[in-house]
């Protein structure tokens, strides 16, 4: 599946683009990341806990960085192998603009599962993909931007 | 420790269980020895797991063991203790309403909760009352009979 | 005196041991448990087509309740792949297929790793730390891919794709469409299918080292076929190994198979030395299931101006998936789906080729009606479309056309059928005046008029049921095609019929008690029946080509008339008369002089207590043994004919089924209260297939639909009532004259369905040449015709 998102971050592009090359806020932001290890020259190594529908998966994933144009853009690719579950892979181009308000970061994710998960059909699997893209995203916002996560009022 | 325990009534029985966190159909049958309930895709789309819980048909393979707690439960083993399970059972041995037998108890379950709601259903509101319920085997014809012939028993006998 | 004359044969009786699964208490592999038992979960392939690198185990072995985690390399060494390329079929060939992976997996779903734990539980928490490292390798998953000059090998043994290729018939046809008054020619497209038995497969298996002994509990159709094959992969002798087949629910060909994942357990309990169970979750069983059906054609027909067919010309490409199917291949489907072809009818010429190619998907099988239905689909059409171009009736342009070897005598078809004794003129007529066709076909053409497109179809089929040795035997496979009884009269009076035929709900063993007590005079709760256990029973084939009645009925007759005979040659001693004035009635002995006061209790008590009381010193054997296999026919085909009555919606591409009728020649109904929820069952799958179900995998080779809530199947709210009635041609290949009918639903279902739709479609001009045939599809020719115009 493809889908394509993007947001407004508080801050300069050029710490934008250096935070997405630290591993610790690849750790604070991949959804379920139990461990991340690495860098971004030689890669990173990350465990990650996911539930899909009824699949709880443990993956042992790498991600690496690719096709770095510094400042302006970049590419995460990530492949994680669940063991009973099967397998998840993706790819984000991520593009950065600069913005009246900060930076506005662009995101086009390229996502592909298989095994068990697969087979729960792309219903349930479109709108997971979709929600890690999305949280890691907003995660990412919310680190650099420095402020907690906002926990959600009485009226939501 | 009784907050690690499950109680409940099943068939009339009490039961205390050590709290597990599997689905109230392998609770029935793992744990229970019930194996009239059965389980055939563990994701609520094939009835062959339906007990009655407080009184509605549920999906065993859906409803957690721990939720049972407090609850009373009635599964296949116990259906044929009232006139309308008794019926539902006497209709499909004689309609040959079933082959493997395997979504038998399941749809007994349906029907007699059709049964208790409409002692009159037509065949349409028969199919649509066992539409949750897949039978691999007949072609679901015989069922729609064997449920009307036990309606039309019970109303025959509602009397006596 | 009425009920006796009810429980012979013809007799509607329920079904003997029913209530106690009305009741919940029927016995299904997995509500058995052995002390010390253990569970496995495995861990599959999450590709279609990959080298295994390694497994990382070590977590797994944590968790708590976990006992193991095997992979393919400790179990290939106590245990052979599969080897699937039966010697008499020449050009087969298909990969060995060992119980896990052990460097090459072929398809998405094929187990890798056992994780053996206390409780199901454990194995499945177990299962999900298991790390599988992988190479991907190029996956070929649809005909096309597998078929093209570069396509990735499915196997890399393998250098192509292509696993059989076979003709039937004429090398060259071309003679018969030259100046033929009209020739029509289509093309098809078969969706790959899976049985979905609502009990998923399972197995307990028990390596005894106490006993070295190797007790098998497998919900399966054919006990004695399995204690072959795990006899065989794992190096031990038959004798050592039992295997029941306890009550199952469902099979339809999907149990009649060799499992790998079934082989690993059975294998892991060998070596651990201890009980082990696997119950095969659903997800699993789409995945891991024999699929089967997967098949392109096309075929042409030429027919004069008269509406008689002159020739028939067919290519079928079947879609075998990974592996053969073990022991029985996979090339079975492809091999009748192309032979039978014009089975019902005389036909001038025939060419149809075969050719079945590998692919990275589940590997396909047996599955009710084997090849049938598709042949049986592609026939039908052929000929609704040569009767539209001769402008004749379809109903009519049948008649015309079919085979009638009840006067003609035995002989082979140009495809090398034999088929004899049809009746499908008879079971045509008797059809059409329960449907009223005549009064369907005014009202449809009227509802045309109004823009209302309802179809009315037929469809005719030949089946070869109770299929004999000469089937497996010439190829190689130790197969057992005969079935046997051995009945034995208990000291009590009551009788024992132990059969090598299993049923898995048909009523097969409530239909041959109901036929011995009939020899008998008793009822049929006289009569405790034995099966699916190669410890109880006599050797013979099971539940396979619709073979319960048909053989195994005729087995049990054969073993009455051998204990009668005895019996009745005892008590003339006794009686002082000839055997031949006696007989037996309620189970009492009836004489020229009436009652004898000798009955099947006191025959008994004298044979087993009081021997010496036989005027002849000499009583009869208590147990006798017949078995049955056809012997001057290679199978016995059965008959019949389908028709559907249904309503396209246009603008939503939907079929409502309206109606649906089948009459059906089975020969001698035994008991037609259990024969007519054969057609019915049989049927409403014919109807999944055409309208619903389908197995979809993207172009990678990933099963999308693998849930029960995505693959869709008949539920009762779609389904409509099926008017079902009989023609009966006893069968002259035996003294019971019965023929099979298990599948009879099936193999017409199919075609029905898709002559009615071709029928609705007329108006529109459109043809849907892909099945099933979802409103998708149906709605997308309703426009590609629309453009054509």
């Amino acid at each position: 599946m493809e889908m394509q998102d993007s947001r407004i971050i508080a801050a300069p592009r050029e710490t934008v683009f250096e935070g997405i090359l630290k591993p610790e806020m690849l750790r604070a932001c991949i959804p379920g990341a139990e461990d991340v290890t690495g860098s971004a020259e030689d890669g990173f190594e990350a465990v990650v806990v996911q539930k899909v529908g009824p699949v709880k998966a443990r993956f042992k994933g790498a991600v690496t960085i690719e096709d770095v144009l510094p400042g302006t853009s970049l590419r995460l690719v990530g492949e994680g192998k669940g063991g009973a579950a099967g397998f998840a892979r993706g790819a984000a181009t991520v593009t950065l603009a600069d913005h009246p308000e900060g930076t506005e970061l662009t995101y086009a994710v390229d996502a592909k599962v298989g095994g068990k998960i697969a087979q729960l059909g792309s219903r349930i699997i479109d709108g997971f993909a979709r929600k890690m893209a999305d949280q890691f995203f907003e995660r990412f916002k919310t680190e650099l931007e420095g402020a907690r996560p906002v926990a959600p009022s009485l009226e939501d | 420790m009784p907050d690690d325990l499950i109680r409940f009534t099943l068939n009339g029985r009490r039961i205390a269980v050590p709290s597990t966190r599997g689905h109230l159909g392998d609770l029935l049958r793992h744990e229970l020895g019930e194996t009239g309930t059965h389980i055939g895709c563990e994701h609520g789309v094939c009835g062959a797991c339906n007990v009655v819980m407080d009184g509605r048909v549920t999906r065993s393979c859906l409803t957690l063991a721990v939720q049972v707690d407090g609850a009373e439960i009635e599964t296949i083993e116990h259906a044929g203790n009232d006139r309308c399970g008794a019926a539902l059972q006497d209709a499909f041995v004689a309609r040959n309403a079933f082959q493997c037998g395997y979504c038998t108890p399941g749809m007994i379950m349906t029907a007699r909760e059709l049964l208790s709601e409409n002692a009159a259903p037509g065949r349409a509101e028969i199919r649509d009352a066992i539409s949750g319920n897949l039978c691999r085997c007949t072609g679901y014809q015989a069922i729609v009979e064997a449920i009307s012939d036990a309606a039309e028993a019970l109303r025959e006998t509602a009397d006596d | 005196m009425t009920e006796l004359a009810n429980s012979g044969i013809g007799a509607p009786l329920p079904r003997e041991g029913a209530r106690r699964l009305a009741e919940g208490r029927g016995r299904y592999v997995d509500d058995i448990t052995l002390p010390g038992l253990l569970h496995i979960a495995f861990v599959r392939a999450p590709f279609a087509h990959g080298r295994l690198l390694g497994i990382e185990t070590d977590d797994a072995l944590e968790v708590p309740g976990v006992v193991a985690v095997i992979d393919g390399r400790r179990l290939a060494e106590i245990c052979a792949p599969f080897d699937t390329n039966p010697p008499g079929v020449p050009g087969h060939a298909s990969a060995p297929q060992p119980p896990l992976v052990v460097d090459e997996s072929c398809f998405q779903g094929e187990a890798v790793a056992a994780v053996v734990a206390e409780s199901r539980a454990a194995a499945e928490d177990g299962a999900e730390l298991v790390f599988l490292d992988w190479d991907e390798l190029p996956a070929v998953c649809s005909i096309e891919d597998a078929q093209a000059e570069d396509a990735a090998p499915v196997h890399t043994r393998f250098s192509d794709n292509l696993s059989l290729r076979h003709r039937f018939g004429a090398e060259d046809v071309s003679e018969a469409f030259h100046g033929a008054a009209h020739v029509v020619e289509a093309d098809f497209s078969f969706g790959r299918q899976t049985g979905v038995t609502l009990e998923p497969r399972g197995i307990v298996a028990h390596w005894d080292p106490r006993t070295e002994e190797l007790e098998v509990w497998q919900s399966h159709q054919v006990p004695w076929q399995m204690r072959e094959v795990y006899a065989r992969q794992l190096g031990l002798s038959p004798q050592s190994v039992r295997v029941t087949a306890p009550d199952v629910g469902g099979a339809f060909g999907l149990k009649l198979h060799a499992y790998a994942d079934e082989l690993a357990a059975v294998a892991v309990s060998r070596l651990l030395g201890r009980p082990v169970k696997y119950i095969v979750d659903r997800l699993e069983s789409f995945t891991a299931d024999a699929h089967a059906r997967e098949a392109r054609a096309s075929c042409r027909m030429a027919v004069d101006a008269e509406g008689h067919i002159l020739g028939i010309d067919a290519v079928v490409d079947a879609g075998f998936g990974a592996y053969a199917m073990h022991p029985r291949g996979s090339f079975g489907e492809a091999m009748q789906a192309a032979q039978m072809i014009g089975a019902p009818y005389r036909v001038g010429a025939f060419r149809a080729e075969v050719r079945g190619w590998r692919q990275n998907k589940a590997p396909s099988g047996a599955y009710r009606g084997v090849g049938q239905p598709i042949a049986c689909a592609i026939t039908e059409e052929m000929i609704d479309l040569a009767s539209r171009a001769a402008d004749i009736d379809p109903a009519e342009m049948r008649r015309i056309n079919y085979r009638r070897t009840l006067d003609e005598g035995t002989r082979a078809t140009q495809a090398g059928l034999v088929v004899e004794e049809l009746s499908l003129d008879a079971c045509l007529d008797k059809l059409l005046e329960a449907m009223d066709y005549t009064a369907l076909r005014s009202e449809q053409a009227a509802l045309r008029a109004k823009g209302i497109y309802r179809g009315i179809g037929l469809a005719s089929f030949v089946e070869l049921t109770g299929v004999g040795a000469g089937l497996y035997g010439p190829l190689g496979l130790t197969v057992a095609a005969n079935e046997a009884c051995r009945l034995t009269l208990q000291p009590d009076g009551s009788l024992t019929c132990a059969t090598s035929v299993t049923d898995q709900g048909q009523g097969t063993l409530s239909a041959i008690a109901q036929l011995i007590a009939g020899e008998f005079g008793i009822a049929p709760e006289g009569v405790r029946m034995v099966a699916g256990d190669t410890g109880r029973t006599p050797y013979g084939g099971g539940a396979w080509a619709s073979r319960g009645m048909a053989l195994g009925g005729e087995a049990a007759k054969r073993a009455c008339a051998r204990l009668r005979d005895g019996l009745l040659e005892l008590a003339a001693g006794i009686l002082q008369c000839e055997p031949e004035a006696l007989r037996f009635e309620q189970g009492e002995i009836i004489g020229p002089k009436g009652a004898s006061g000798l009955d099947l209790a006191e025959l008994a008590a004298l044979c087993h207590y009081r021997p010496y009381d036989s005027p002849t010193g000499q009583v009869p054997p208590m147990t006798v043994e017949e078995s049955f296999v056809p012997a001057a026919l290679p199978y016995i085909a059965s008959n019949g004919v389908h028709a559907v009555h249904l309503e396209v919606d246009p603008e939503l591409g939907t079929v409502d089924l309206l109606g649906y009728w089948v009459v059906d020649d089975c020969g001698t109904v035994v008991n037609p209260l259990l024969v007519d929820e054969q057609l019915r069952g049989g049927i409403v799958q014919g109807i999944g297939a055409a309208l619903y179900e389908e197995c979809l995998y993207s172009e990678d080779g990933q099963f999308t639909n693998g849930t029960l809530a995505d693959y869709v199947v008949p539920m009762a709210g779609e389904m409509p009532d099926i008017f079902v009635e009989h023609v009966s041609t006893p069968t002259r290949a035996t003294g019971l004259g019965a023929r099979g009918v298990g599948e009879a639903g099936t193999v017409g279902g199919l075609g029905a369905v898709r002559t009615a739709l071709g029928d609705a479609l007329v108006p529109t001009g459109a043809r849907v040449s892909q099945q099933p045939f979802t409103p998708g599809r149906v709605l997308a020719a309703i426009m590609a015709a629309e453009d054509a115009e």
